[in-house]
């Protein structure tokens, strides 16, 4: 074991630029990683009535604590969306690098130990930087935070580099099967991987959301507190089936597309879709629960602000609007934190696909196919799946905020189906960030052989 | 490789005369030296005088008398015995390019304007060989013969290649061992 | 020498260098009409920066080079893509076939880029991959094919658009001597048939023996004389 975690150290520290991206990324994700948990496991260690000095008051109900539980939870899915996302980076370099550690005569559980090893410092590091900010935080808004708080901490500090090490050694179980596995070309990798690594992380979250969600409602207003379940559980299910969905619609998109175009870059646009449809599915996974959620938030947002604006005092509300407004502003700005967190995954996985092919498509242009063509090609293979997929997940969205209004003030909020439109433009951009690196990689240089 | 076994082998396919036998041979190995009429009569009156062979009788079909030849019981097994050896690796290969460098050398001459020219003249009878084994119809053993001719050529083309990079060093040696 | 065809492609004194490393120093050399020419050299010797600097993929540091009486080194980006998909072929040892598309569409591609509706460009690259023997494997991506398969699609795609050059850097370089053979037959029968000038860059002499002659490079000049046909 010592050994195994020298050579990953070794690896670590002899790593070329783009492994240090990786690293860099990982350490980030770890980070935000930690963070979310970190926050999660101090808000659910308080029991009942009590009161901080912090965001207006909003996090001293158990109920609104419960809500912000599930919110912090389900910020994580990006974040883990974003950590699956790095693991891709610079794939096809380790593949050849374990390979070669196979031919020297490591055994395949070995090499995978030592990969996952790499990937485990990381996040240790994430999870370290993180772990002091959330100390230095908590003893600056809590006076004397209890000892079931500091054991959460703990646990998420120990938690997330071992969950990354272990996501590892999932995620590689059938990369290393042979000793001279990178000889053959990469074919399309089947991503069930990463998409059970992804599901894993979902299940997780729910059943930490559950258990934070009845703890903290425990000794409180009861029926009532089981609303943030439902919405979580409904965010859920439209999520695992826009999953499906976007799957399904990049194989059904690139078929049907790459049977009847006369367009070259549809062509290559619709082929590469429908050679891996999965890979879209991946990438895109968590772009529509970002899509649910925002729609879906959009909708009551406006629903409640409406209600808040006609509320006469006598309904129960709190007397101080910005009661309700800072918990909508915070809700926002979560929801634009996992937006961002899913915009980078999609830049950094774009990044990474055309970094892969760069002397495949080198030799594409050197042999008289456009630059032009290339890049729209690339763009399409983002647009094309994306936007019935976004469409549905924006609808979806919709409905939650529909059936939120309807009950509360019976309008429907249409204005919400601008995120949707929001979201596909901000992907589009994304993707088009990794322009200016096709640009860079098809150099002529990159035919000379190696 | 010598004629009698050649021989031994053609007359295995059944008795044959003189005459036939070299045209068999020059079908089968078309790029080897042909053979002559006068080798072949010498070679099979020694195969009879030591039993590999003996006359059948004679034919004449109108034209010249011919004799003909069958294998007996000795000279099959011998020439089995011959093709089932394996051919040991060439030791040393006589080499005279080599010898001409050298003695370009000593001579005072150009090793590697004679190595280049040497090179030219290789590539030549290689796009020869090329033309004449990728012409249309063309039969199978001609592009086998052709094809072991190429490979030879290109392995003297590769040994000139390292020489030309090592003429230096085979320079200095070469002036050393004549000063010595 | 002397009743060499005049030449399609030329190069004058070229000069080129990746970073500190100078790949070409003054290399010249002269393509005919319908000429194959293979241009040989250790590696490193400069042998595909020549063509990159032919085929207009990279551009020349000294030097000039002429397609047609044109300067090539001259033209605007887009100018030579285009240049390269109608009047150049262009084959490498490998990469060059996109590893999503079906082979039919590979080959139909440099039409489809050109315009050719993607009925007609099916069409006449399957005729193509006929002509190669390798219209059975059409449906198949590049990587389901065989190294002498792949490179033999490559060769159609060159060839489909009727090119007036090939430039072919390596083309059997990843394959064994009879899958090599196959291919070097085929682009060497096809370049006859249709007219067309090769420059066939290689390492290999029994591979340069397919070319009407030599021209030898070494540390980025041509060596001695061009070797007559």
């Amino acid at each position: 074991m010592r050994t195994d975690l020298r050579l990953a150290w070794l690896f670590i520290r002899g790593s070329n630029r783009q492994e240090w991206w990786r690293i860099a990324l990982v350490v980030a994700g770890a980070t935000c990683a930690t963070g979310l948990a970190s926050a999660a496991a101090v808000l659910a260690s308080v029991r009942g009535q009590h009161s901080f000095s912090f965001a207006a008051g909003l996090l001293n109900q158990p109920g609104e604590r419960s809500g912000a539980i599930v919110a912090l939870l389900l910020l994580l899915v990006p974040v883990l969306g974003f950590l699956g996302q790095c693991a891709r980076i610079g794939a096809v370099h380790r593949d050849r690098r374990m390979a070669v550690l196979r031919l020297a005569g490591a055994e395949p559980g070995r090499v995978r130990r030592i990969a996952a090893l790499e990937t485990g410092l990381a996040c240790l590091l994430g999870s370290a930087l993180a772990t002091a900010g959330a100390v230095a935080v908590l003893t600056a808004v809590w006076e004397r935070p209890t000892a079931l708080a500091w054991a959460g901490i703990a646990l998420v500090g120990v938690g997330v580099p071992l969950l990354g090490t272990a996501a590892g050694v999932l995620a590689l179980h059938r990369v290393v099967a042979s000793p001279l596995g990178w000889v053959r070309r990469t074919r399309t990798r089947s991503g069930r991987g990463p998409l059970l690594l992804f599901t894993g992380g979902l299940l997780l979250v729910d059943v930490a959301a559950l258990g934070g969600v009845t703890g903290t409602s425990m000794n409180s207003r009861g029926a009532g507190s089981n609303a943030p379940l439902v919405v979580c559980a409904a965010v859920l299910a439209v999520g695992a089936g826009a999953v499906w969905l976007t799957g399904a619609l990049s194989w059904l998109t690139g078929r049907l597309l790459a049977a009847r175009t006369g367009s070259p870059a549809v062509l290559i646009a619709a082929e590469r879709l429908r050679d891996d449809p999965w890979a879209a599915a991946r990438i895109h996974a968590a772009v529509l629960l970002v899509t649910v959620i925002g729609t879906g938030f959009a909708g009551i947002r406006q629903a409640l602000l409406t209600e808040l604006e006609n509320a006469d005092d006598t309904h129960g509300f709190a007397a101080d609007d910005s009661f309700y407004t800072t918990g909508l502003d915070l809700t926002a700005a979560a929801i634009a934190f996992g937006l961002v967190m899913v915009l980078v995954a999609l830049a950094v996985g774009t990044a990474e696909s055309v970094a892969t092919r760069r002397r495949g498509l080198a030799a594409q242009v050197a042999a008289g196919v456009p630059r032009q063509v290339l890049a729209r090609a690339l763009l399409l293979e983002t647009a094309l799946p994306l936007a019935p997929a976004v469409l549905v997940a924006g609808l979806g969205g919709l409905v939650i905020g529909t059936v939120y209004s309807v009950l509360a003030s019976g309008t429907v909020p249409y204005l919400s189906l601008l995120v949707p439109a929001g979201i596909y433009a901000a992907c589009l951009l994304a993707t088009a960030l990794s322009l200016p690196l096709l640009h860079r990689s098809v150099r002529p240089a990159e035919l000379r052989y190696t | 490789m010598s004629t009698r076994h050649i021989l031994l082998g053609l007359l295995a396919k059944g008795p044959s005369h003189g005459y036939e036998l070299k045209q068999r041979h020059d079908e089968h190995f078309p790029q080897a030296r042909p053979l002559a009429y006068g080798q072949v009569y010498t070679t099979l009156q020694r195969l009879v005088r030591d039993g590999l062979a003996e006359v059948e009788g004679t034919d004449s079909d109108g034209g010249p008398e011919r004799t003909l030849y069958r294998l007996t019981e000795k000279g099959s097994r011998e020439v089995t015995a011959w093709a089932g050896q394996v051919t040991p690796p060439a030791p040393f290969v006589a080499n005279e390019i080599f010898t001409k460098v050298v003695v370009t050398i000593l001579t005072g001459g150009d090793p590697a304007a004679h190595l280049l020219a040497q090179r030219a003249a290789h590539m030549e009878r290689m796009r020869e060989l090329t033309a004449l084994k990728t012409a249309p119809g063309a039969d199978l053993t001609t592009v086998l013969s052709a094809d072991y001719a190429l490979n030879h050529l290109d392995a003297d083309l590769r040994w000139m290649t390292t020489t030309q990079a090592r003429l230096a060093s085979l320079t200095a040696l070469t002036m050393e061992v004549d000063r010595a | 020498m002397s009743n060499r065809p005049a030449p399609l492609v030329a190069a004058r004194d070229l000069v080129k260098s990746y970073g500190r490393t100078p790949a070409l120093r003054g290399a010249c050399l002269e393509v005919g009409e319908g000429e194959i020419v293979a241009v040989t050299g250790a590696s490193g010797s400069g042998k595909s920066t020549l063509l990159h600097c032919l085929a207009g993929i990279v551009r020349p540091d000294g030097g000039t080079v002429t397609y047609d009486g044109k300067r090539v080194d001259l033209l605007p980006e887009d100018r030579l893509s285009e240049l390269r998909r109608t009047d150049f072929g262009v084959m490498f040892q490998f990469g060059q076939l996109i590893p999503e598309l079906t082979a039919v569409d590979n080959v139909a591609l440099p039409l489809m880029l050109a315009g050719t509706a993607r009925g007609t460009a099916q069409e006449r690259a399957e005729e193509w991959l006929e002509r190669f023997g390798v219209r059975e494997q059409k449906d198949l991506r590049p990587g389901e094919l065989s190294g002498g398969q792949e490179q033999r699609v490559a060769l159609a795609r060159a060839l489909v658009t009727g090119p007036r050059v090939v430039f072919a850097d390596e083309p059997t370089g990843a394959l064994d001597s009879l899958a090599g053979e196959q291919v070097m037959t085929a682009l060497v029968g096809a370049a006859r048939a249709s007219g067309a000038a090769v420059l066939l860059i290689t390492h290999d002499a029994t591979v340069a023996a397919y070319a009407d002659r030599e021209v030898r490079l070494r540390d980025g000049a041509v060596v001695g004389a061009e070797v007559p046909a």
